[in-house]
């Protein structure tokens, strides 16, 4: 169990309000959906401990509110992540407008500038698209993230997304590692029985393989 | 292969080791490890091409065995060379003798700079070497060594191996070997000669072809030609007073308290010694032939000018003395110290800060009187005054650790305000930093120190300085202990701390930046506080900002917000017939009925007003409330929040319990809005709160209008969910007259508390990073001025090292070492390089393309063994040699015989071109300290008949020691 697990990340979930913040990591950690899901306040924390290329990792996931007031408070948060997923939905391009000052404030507060970043276009499931995946793709590939879309209702790269970013995460060396220092660090690659990053709550068809750009 | 299954063979016979002597144990021991090394066989490799034994690498493997108890180590060393692939070892040559008595002969590695001393006397690629494991043993009676001898011969006969195997006999000192090399009928033995005194006659050369030929013994008649390889080395080591450039700071006036010397806020650098002791010339005659030159006792050919080949080595001091580097090794060593500051500056600190307390109640209630005028001139200099005496009444007559002229410069420069007649308002001295955007400026980042014009860095400077230069250990508690009371003395008088910049504490920085800057938020709101209870007899309430209210959602400027909130020392304003009334209204505002009286509730603490919403009840303009600002943090206290908030778990009611704890900020702000917006829902609320949680769409009316809907998110209706049970909670009651959030008496306190019970050790550890980042500044700016490419690449690399390192928390002491030892490495690396500059002239040469050469020369020195010295005695660089030769030999001469001669310098002019100076001067150049000859020939031994095979004898003599190396090899077919 414990005594397996390689490194523990830290991993932020940002974004504006209502993008769907809360039900990604719902959807990862529980694998359900909540349609009433009450508006984060402050920050929330979900464990999860997941496998990737024989790597055990665990994760402590910080959820924030994307309310204006509350950002004052999170980006004490930032310190110290490995990872952070920036979230929008792609039913309202004012959510993804503002992405560019999400990127500011992750600029100004985190501690360490070899932090991975993800871009995550969330709700792909309806029908109102505002924000066509080429705008994604160009601003994640603009600003060396990865990039997925996603949906939190139909489990869409969910799990996929998460898991890219930790493979990111432990392919980055001196981001992690030092965690553990103590226990010394074992990285295997172990192939056995592992197809692809990206787990099976999602059909082949409907699969999107993620994009790195950095 | 016959040879292979000999001692394979052998081994099996001995299966019972109780019958098999000591000796055959050891011999099959010394077998099975060649076994084990495939170091059996003759492994033809590439011709060794020149230079490789000090350009490519070499490695060794060591195994221990035992004679008896007596332990051995075993060592293999070699050139790692690429395989030779198109012959494998199966063809076998028969005749070929083996690779090491070819390398004998090799002209193409004589001298080589870097190497194993049987290398350089054998030019051996590979060999093996039995030496006694511990140091302190030697193996000295004339039969042990004969014993180990025939061991040997006896593993490498049984083996087949043809590498060379040797022994080393007498002390490990004396460096004295004796080997053999086997092949297919040939044998080769290394014998050596080690002695004190010289006898005369192999002073000389003509003296050592006489001992080479007897040796050899050659039948032969005539003898066929040796070839001669001669090295002389010269050293010159009397050139410190002339050459070195750097003067040391004088450390006595400085200890004397004349700061002006050093500046604080800067470190120093360079090395107080020559980083360079001394330069060893080896002038080389490679390739001569017997009778060419004459060498003997009465006269000598071999004039070093002439010589065909010069080469140059440094020999670098070790581990110079230099400024920077003891400045952060000193510094450091305090990290380790585990007295308290009381314990230092010997008494209670605590008896003391009791009455400082008293002190300071006196001076609050000055402040509370009508003009709580700051005196500013105090701040500094009144502490000094203070702490000292209380030091001097606490230790007697003793003197305090820093006198009063070196504080107060201190002082000032860490408070240039304090300094200042005109009382300075907090913010414009913050402000004065604009932050660079440099590359170099944001390094603080990296390092998560400080900004290099922060007063963190700027103190962990000084202690620096004062660690190293006043008082050591005790002037750092000293001066550390004058910074708390200052710190103390602001936060009571409202004096805002300069150099850091404004805002919550900058978590990229270190904790110690972090804690002041956090002092500094607690400052800036009580003083904002204090100033606002002056003015608040003036309560604006309709505060509305008409260039703001355009624009909606742009935070107020934070030094504005709270200049009407937040008046007293308590946690409640208690007012009770007003808040009463409020109460009632509030519990009200969340149903429908009442509004007629709700909104003739006066509105309170408004900031400005929202673009164009209006109250969804009245058509009233929407107000963005004055909210109380979050509380800054610093990562500790961070640490601990998430810490509490992470322990409550992943479950719902961890969940809830998380959001519980964090809606405090939530229930301020709607209390605020409620206040500011008499008769409002929560769905105006939420408009200026979470606009996207209101939800607007276009709806036909009964007129057929189209008319905009709105309503609150499906997330928002859920009941009871926390967004609702928080504003039928609220109350309209303005920030001003709210709990505080943020309860800066206690946060300052909290501060204070922390900065009096740091040890010099933390404070070292704090501020260490600040250190590291000035001194790679400072390595910086000074090979900037050199440029050494070398150098620039070691310092990006000290830069990313010591980010990973000083990122995580406790960083290991081993780590942090690691990166000072490099960043003195650089240092030393520079001074040398200034050095030899200076030495050579390279500045004052003229010519471009002869500096460029000298340049060129001048920094292979820097990162090369031996520079070969183009044009010999005649090039540019060898004229420089030659002229610091002359005189150094000058200076030898007159202080010897006290004469009185003319000055060095003049000597120097009238020389003119050394061709001509060579008539009149004998003694250009001093005895050689060392004479290096290599003699090589290839002649049949034992017999007219046998073999031709190669035979080497290598002398070097120097002042101390005198050693013969021979290497003979005879034909044993028939012998």
């Amino acid at each position: 169990m414990d005594e397996d697990v390689l490194t523990t990340l830290k991993i932020l979930i940002i974004g504006e309000s209502g993008v769907g913040k809360s039900s990604l990591l719902l959807r990862f950690t529980d694998d359900t959906f909540d349609p009433e899901l009450a508006a984060t306040i402050g920050v929330d924390f979900k464990v999860k401990t997941i496998s990737v290329d024989g790597n055990k990792a665990k994760l402590a996931i910080w959820d924030t509110a994307g309310q204006e007031r509350f950002r004052t408070l999170t980006p004490s948060y930032y310190r110290g992540a490995q990872g952070v997923i920036l979230v929008y939905d792609v039913t309202r391009r004012d959510t993804f407008v503002k992405l560019d000052n999400w990127l500011n404030e992750l600029e100004t507060y985190c501690t360490r500038n070899d932090i991975v970043n993800m871009l995550v276009g969330n709700k792909i499931d309806k029908e109102n698209r505002e924000v066509d995946r080429k705008e994604g793709l160009k601003f994640a590939r603009k600003h060396s993230m990865l990039f997925i879309e996603a949906s939190a209702k139909t489990c869409d790269g969910v799990q996929c997304a998460f898991e890219e970013l930790v493979e990111k995460i432990i392919q980055t060396p001196g981001l992690w590692e030092s965690e553990n220092q103590n226990k010394g660090v074992k990285l295997s690659h172990r192939e056995e029985g592992h197809g692809g990053a990206c787990g099976a709550c999602y059909s082949e068809p409907s699969r999107r393989r993620i994009k790195g750009f950095d | 292969m016959a040879a292979d299954s000999e001692p394979e063979s052998e081994v099996f016979e001995i299966t019972d080791f109780t019958t098999a002597s000591e000796w055959e144990r050891f011999i099959s021991k010394v077998e099975e490890v060649l076994n084990d090394w495939k170091l059996i066989g003759n492994t033809l490799g590439k011709p060794l091409e020149k230079g490789v034994f000090t350009s490519g690498t070499w490695e060794e493997k060591s195994d221990e065995i035992s004679f008896a108890d007596f332990k051995f180590s075993i060592t293999h060393h070699y050139l790692v060379q690429e395989p030779t692939d198109k012959e494998g070892k199966d063809e076998v040559l028969e005749d070929v003798i083996p690779q090491s008595m070819q390398d004998l002969l090799c002209m193409n590695n004589d001298f080589p700079p870097r190497a194993h001393c049987l290398v350089r006397w054998y030019g051996l690629r590979e060999f093996v070497v039995i030496a006694p494991a511990a140091n302190s043993d030697a193996v000295l009676s004339e039969s042990k060594c004969n014993l180990l001898m025939s061991s040997v011969s006896i593993a490498l006969g049984n083996t087949g191996c043809q590498v060379p195997l040797f022994v080393q006999i007498h002390q490990k000192w004396r460096r004295t070997y004796v080997g053999e090399c086997q092949g297919p009928g040939v044998r080769t033995d290394f014998e050596m000669v080690h002695l004190r005194k010289v006898p005369n006659q192999y002073t000389h050369l003509s003296g050592l072809l006489d001992i080479f030929k007897s040796k050899i013994g050659c039948p032969l008649t005539p003898l066929p030609p040796v070839s001669i390889a001669i090295r002389f080395t010269y050293v010159l080591q009397d050139w410190q007073q002339y050459f070195w450039p750097q003067q040391p700071p004088d450390i006595d006036a400085l200890v004397g308290g004349e700061v002006g010397g050093l500046e604080f806020g800067k470190l120093p650098f360079g090395a107080c010694e020559d980083p360079i002791s001394e330069l060893h010339l080896a002038t080389t005659w490679p390739h001569l032939t017997e009778g060419i030159i004459v060498d003997n006792d009465v006269y000598s050919d071999l004039d070093p000018m002439q010589a065909p080949h010069w080469s140059v080595r440094v020999r670098k001091a070790d581990n110079p003395q230099c400024l920077l580097g003891d400045f952060i090794t000193e510094f450091f060593k305090i990290c380790r110290r585990k007295e308290s500051t009381d314990e230092i500056l010997g008494r209670s600190a605590f008896e003391e800060e009791g009455r400082e307390i008293a002190d300071i109640s006196h001076a609050l209630s000055k402040l509370t009187e009508p003009a709580p005028v700051p005196i500013h001139k105090l701040s500094v200099s009144n502490m000094v005054h203070t702490a000292k005496k209380k030091i001097q009444k606490h230790r007697g007559a003793e003197e305090s650790p820093l006198n009063n002229d070196v504080l107060n410069t201190i002082l000032l420069f860490l408070f240039p305000d304090a300094a200042s007649e005109k009382p300075l308002d907090g913010t414009s001295s913050t402000d004065n930093n604009p932050p660079s955007e440099s590359e170099e400026y944001n390094l603080y980042n990296q390092f998560k120190s400080a900004p290099s014009d922060s007063l963190t860095y700027k103190l962990a400077l000084c202690l620096c300085m004062i660690n190293f230069y006043h008082g050591g250990l005790k002037g750092v508690a000293h001066l550390w202990q004058e910074f708390v009371l200052e710190m103390r003395f602001r936060w009571e008088n409202n004096i805002l701390i300069p150099g850091l910049a404004s805002g919550p504490p900058d978590l990229r920085c270190c904790l110690l930046h972090q804690k002041l800057q956090m002092l500094n938020c607690c400052i800036e709101r009580k003083k904002a506080r204090d100033e606002g209870r002056k003015t608040s007899t003036s309560d604006n309430v309709t505060n509305t900002y008409p260039g703001d209210a355009g624009k909606a959602g742009e935070q107020p400027d934070v030094g504005k917000s709270w200049d009407s909130w937040s008046d007293s020392e308590e946690e409640f304003f208690e007012c009770l017939s007003d808040t009463e009334e409020l109460k009632a209204n509030g519990q009200e505002s969340g149903r429908k009925g009442g509004l007629k009286e709700m909104a003739n509730l006066k509105p309170e603490g408004r900031l400005y007003q929202h673009g164009k919403l209006t109250l969804l009840q009245n058509g009233e303009p929407l107000y963005i409330p004055v909210t109380q600002e979050p509380a800054p943090m610093t990562e500790d206290l961070l640490e601990e929040q998430s810490e509490v908030l992470a322990k409550l778990g992943t479950s719902a009611e961890g969940a809830h319990l998380r959001a519980r704890m964090q809606s405090a900020c939530l229930l301020s702000d709607m209390e605020s809005f409620k206040a500011a917006n008499p008769g409002c829902f929560l769905e105006d609320f939420v408009r200026w709160y979470s606009p996207r949680d209101y939800i607007e769409e276009e709806v036909v009316d009964e007129k057929g209008n189209m008319v905009l809907k709105g309503e609150l998110s499906a997330r928002m209706k859920i009941p009871s969910n926390m967004w609702v049970e928080a504003w039928e909670t609220a109350k309209p009651v303005p920030a001003r007259r709210q709990r505080r959030l943020f309860d800066d008496t206690r946060e300052a306190e909290k501060v204070l508390h922390y900065l009096a019970v740091q040890k010099p050790a933390d404070l070292a550890r704090h501020l260490l990073p600040c250190v590291i980042h000035a001194a790679v500044l400072k390595v910086k700016e000074e090979e900037s001025l050199e440029i050494i490419s070398s150098v620039k690449k070691i310092i990006k690399q000290i830069i990313s090292h010591s980010s990973k390192v000083l990122h995580f928390p406790n960083p290991e002491d081993k780590k942090l070492e690691e990166i000072i030892h490099q960043i003195i490495n650089v240092e030393a690396t520079i001074a040398r390089a200034r050095s030899l500059k200076a030495k050579f002239g390279t500045e004052k040469c003229e010519q471009e393309e002869e500096k460029e050469d000298l340049e060129r020369f001048v920094s292979g020195l820097l990162e090369q063994p031996e520079v070969l010295v183009v044009g010999a005695g005649r090039g540019h660089a060898g004229r420089i040699i030659h002229k610091l030769f002359v005189s150094a030999q000058r200076l030898t001469e007159s202080s010897d015989e006290a004469a009185a001669m003319a000055p060095p310098e003049e000597e120097l002019k009238r020389m003119g071109p050394p061709e001509e100076r060579r008539q009149n001067s004998v003694s250009d150049f001093p005895p050689p300290a060392g004479r290096e000859v290599l003699l090589r020939t290839t002649v049949p031994r034992p017999a007219p008949y046998s073999r031709a095979l190669p035979q080497r004898m290598y002398s070097v003599l120097t002042k101390e020691d005198f050693r013969l190396a021979g290497a003979f090899s005879s034909d044993t077919s028939f012998f």
